[in-house]
């Protein structure tokens, strides 16, 4: 009977998959994360993936060539902005990978009941669970990371696998093998993550048809389908010899052309393979652990307990736990339902569910997660919280809890009596419990209205004079003025200089290259349009390419240094530096400022932290909005420049006139929250600016000016959940100088 | 299933040939300096053509 409804792919006796109510779902969840998308991009990842997208670059390794193609196609479409349509990649792959958990779900539970309609009801459970958990969500309504194009992959392979798992000699499993092998070859072009499927369907493989393991021709068919899959990783190095703006890796041999000799060269396929194998994390060997395993599993439950409530606001701890334990045991209760009812899947779903949860946990070997143990001190911790690395494991255990409330649904539908349709239908309301991340999520996991980061970038941009170089020192004080640069056009004429890839040996090279664009006045800050700067000619660096490349990883000094350029003449404190000796990086930033102080201007983002101190910089710095300028000499008070404690001086005309067009203060107090904490600091430097320039107003006796920006440090510190920052905000003092008589040595700095 | 195995012999080789042409034209735009055509033609190359390669695979 279902044989005749499903005139195509259609294995074994099984009713036909509803593929259309997949569409349907699929469709519903889709329209769900549109309603919920980012308007723009966001923190962290966000930026450098669609800036990759659109110009068609290559991001940090491994380099995701396929998300780049996929990514690059969908800045194509004719629909809102670039940021928009690169968002909506993210939600159009997680909302298909709930079409075909429906159909997992829908195809597990055949032998669970016969009655069709409630399998259709606990399938969409299981697909609108698994779209709503936190980390699917909130992942999917921008395109923060590869990880959705990655679930996806996911997905799709999962429902080949589980077909051939219902009829593994029939006549259409050896294609399926194939494809499943091409797909993970493909899905690894996307991110390593691809090959997480794999053990599973070995696995699936191993049990359900051994014999397949000496089927020569096959597995020699699945070796070629799966190096097929990898061939977009071509792309990479024929992208890189064009040296886009965004080139990480820089994965070619070619220096200035695209050419057979260079592309086909030892130092493009050394390049290539250390992208592919992101050697630039080194990465420590799985024996050698980041923190103990049990605290591994740790940040996993943490992360576990926020897919049904993320409670950001830490309101709800007590029902975020309890909510976080009923999952868990519906996970299990619908493990063993679908061990119980449909073992053939089971020996592909069981093991991909323990790959994606212990075995990935083991595998990743984070530190302790950002958020993790807050009142543990002294271990070293990831950057940011890492839940995104999990998102197949909630994923998967939501299809298994989704199971697990079917399962619920029909016991108690057992324990009534009469016919069967009233049964089913008196005991359904259990199913709502499916609807509690959907409910609790909503808030936190919407990116709608979410400008921020956009303005950010604007602000930071626009805090840096015509053609200065403005030097970083993260992801988030970086990423997004790509965006803002290469996507929509702002401020181009700024060199944004990150420390942390001016270590590595292809970045500087590429800053080396970058083309000088002509800075648009117009569409500049008004502060700028009367300065009148030419476009400059010379380079940001004096340097060659060999003699950038001849530059140490760093200095083994740990004394205080003397670094002097001109009449600027600062005493570097390596203790003080990230490292505790002066990087390449580091020396790099200092030759930037030796080469332009009199050609262009050199800034440090605000968010360097301590970092300007630690070059012995403070003499010559002067804040200017979000960035500090390093003056060629050392700043002097006058009626516009005051002497700020811990940043060196102040220009509070300047500053002054940015703040009245920085759009991040009003963005932020729009939206009402910021959810992401790892990347507080942002906000914080907002607050702790409008601060600052009230002191200063309020030395001016301008007391309606310091009242103004009184409020508005304090509406978004309210906005932000940082009122105990405002209240605790205090002055800080400069670290002092060294001093102590120790030997000083010169900094190589290249004349 | 039996609609895969018939399929004409005439649709199987077009489609093999067409995965390939596509695939070759976008690398060869790529090469080029293509940014547009490249990324279009090799997306429909690996998502779609070469997926419908094998299952029509005989």
């Amino acid at each position: 009977m279902a044989l005749a409804r499903s005139p195509k792919i259609l294995i074994h006796d099984t009713p036909a998959p509803s593929y259309g109510i997949a569409g349907l779902v699929g469709l519903a969840v889709f329209a769900l994360y549109v309603i919920t998308l980012a308007p723009t991009t966001a923190m962290w990842d966000a930026s450098e993936y669609i800036t990759a997208a659109y110009i068609l670059g290559i991001p940090h390794p491994p380099g995701n060539p396929l998300f780049v193609l996929l990514g690059r196609v969908a800045s194509l479409m004719p629909v809102g902005s670039v940021a928009v349509r690169v968002n909506l990649l993210a939600a159009f792959c997680s909302s298909m990978s709930a079409a075909i958990w429906f159909l997992v779900a829908e195809r597990v539970l055949v032998a669970w009941s016969n009655i069709r309609w409630t399998r259709i009801v606990a399938a969409v459970t299981a697909a609108l669970l698994g779209a709503t958990t936190f980390t699917v969500w909130n992942q999917s309504v921008v395109n923060e990371k590869v990880y959705t194009v990655s679930l996806a992959f996911f997905a799709v392979v999962s429902w080949l696998t589980v077909r051939w798992c219902d009829d593994p000699d029939g006549p259409v499993a050896d294609r399926l093998l194939v494809m499943i092998a091409y797909l993970i070859g493909l899905g690894y072009c996307n991110h390593p993550a691809g090959l997480l499927v794999g053990p599973a369907v070995a696995v699936a493989v191993i049990v359900r048809r051994p014999r397949t393991l000496v089927r020569w021709r096959l597995l020699l068919a699945g070796a070629l389908a799966m190096v097929l899959g990898l061939t977009p990783f071509m792309v990479e190095p024929i992208r890189a010899a064009w040296h886009p703006a965004l080139n990480e890796g820089e994965p070619t041999g070619c220096t200035d052309k695209i050419g057979f000799s260079c592309t086909f060269s030892h130092t493009t396929a050394v390049r290539l393979m250390a992208n592919v194998n992101r050697d630039q994390y080194g990465k420590p060997d799985l024996t050698l652990r980041q923190a103990p395993f049990s605290a591994q599993m740790g940040m996993w439950w943490l992360y576990f307990k926020w897919q049904w409530l993320r409670d950001s606001r830490g309101t709800a701890p007590a029902m975020q736990l309890l909510l976080a334990l009923g999952f868990l045991a519906l996970g299990i209760y619908g493990g063993v339902t679908h061990w119980r009812y449909e073992k053939p899947s089971f020996w592909f779903f069981g093991p991909l569910v323990l790959t994606v949860t212990v075995a990935l946990v083991y595998y990743m070997n984070f530190k302790y997660g950002s958020s993790q143990a807050p009142g543990l001190s002294g271990v070293a911790r990831e950057v940011r919280d890492r839940d995104y690395f999990y998102l197949w494991s909630f994923s998967t255990w939501s299809v298994w809890a989704a199971l697990g409330l079917a399962a619920l649904w029909k016991d108690l539908a057992g324990r009534i009596t009469g016919p069967d349709a009233r049964r089913w239908m008196a005991s359904s309301p259990i199913l709502l419990f499916g609807l509690i991340p959907f409910a609790g999520n909503w808030r936190d996991a919407s990116r709608a209205r979410e400008t921020a980061t956009r303005e950010w970038a604007h602000d930071l941009l626009n805090s840096v004079e015509p053609y200065g170089i403005l030097v970083t020192l993260g992801d988030n004080d970086t990423f997004p003025l790509w965006y803002a640069q290469e996507v929509e056009g702002i401020r181009p004429d700024v060199t944004v200089a990150v420390t942390s890839l001016l270590s590595t040996d292809w970045y500087p090279r590429g800053l080396l290259r970058r083309k000088i664009t002509p800075y648009d006045a117009a569409h500049g800050p008004a502060a700028y349009r009367n300065l009148g700067l030419p476009v400059p000619t010379k380079p940001i660096l004096s340097l060659t390419i060999d003699q950038l490349n001849a530059i140490p990883e760093y200095v083994d000094v740990r004394e205080p240094q003397i670094f002097q350029a001109g009449t600027l003449k600062a005493v570097v404190d390596p203790r003080r530096l990230e490292y505790g000796v002066p990087t390449r990086g580091d020396l790099i930033v200092l030759q930037f400022i030796k080469d332009n102080l009199n050609v262009r201007p050199v800034y440090i983002a605000r968010t360097s932290g301590g970092y300007v101190q630690a070059l012995g910089l403070e003499p010559y710095a002067l804040v200017q909005g979000l960035a500090v300028k390093i003056m060629p000499s050392a700043v002097m008070p006058t009626a516009d420049t005051l002497a700020a404690p811990g940043v060196g001086h102040i220009d509070v005309r300047r500053t002054l006139d940015l703040w009245n067009g920085y759009g991040m203060p009003k963005a932020v107090i729009s939206r009402g929250d910021w959810v992401d904490r790892p990347s507080i600091g942002i906000p914080a430097l907002y607050i702790g600016t409008a601060s600052m320039i009230a002191e200063v107003l309020d030395r001016r006796a301008d007391s309606t000016g310091s009242d103004r920006m009184r409020k508005i440090a304090m509406d978004l510190a309210e906005s932000t959940r940082l009122m105990d920052f405002m209240q605790a905000r205090a002055p800080s003092r400069a670290p002092s100088e060294s001093g102590d008589g120790r030997a000083q040595q010169k900094i190589p700095i290249r004349p | 299933m039996r609609y895969l195995s018939r399929a004409p012999a005439l649709r199987v080789h077009s489609v093999r040939a067409g995965a390939a042409i596509v695939l070759f034209l976008g690398y060869a735009d790529l090469v080029n300096g293509g940014v547009t055509g490249a990324p279009v033609l090799l997306v429909v190359g690996y998502l779609l053509l070469v997926p419908a390669v094998i299952l029509t695979w005989r």
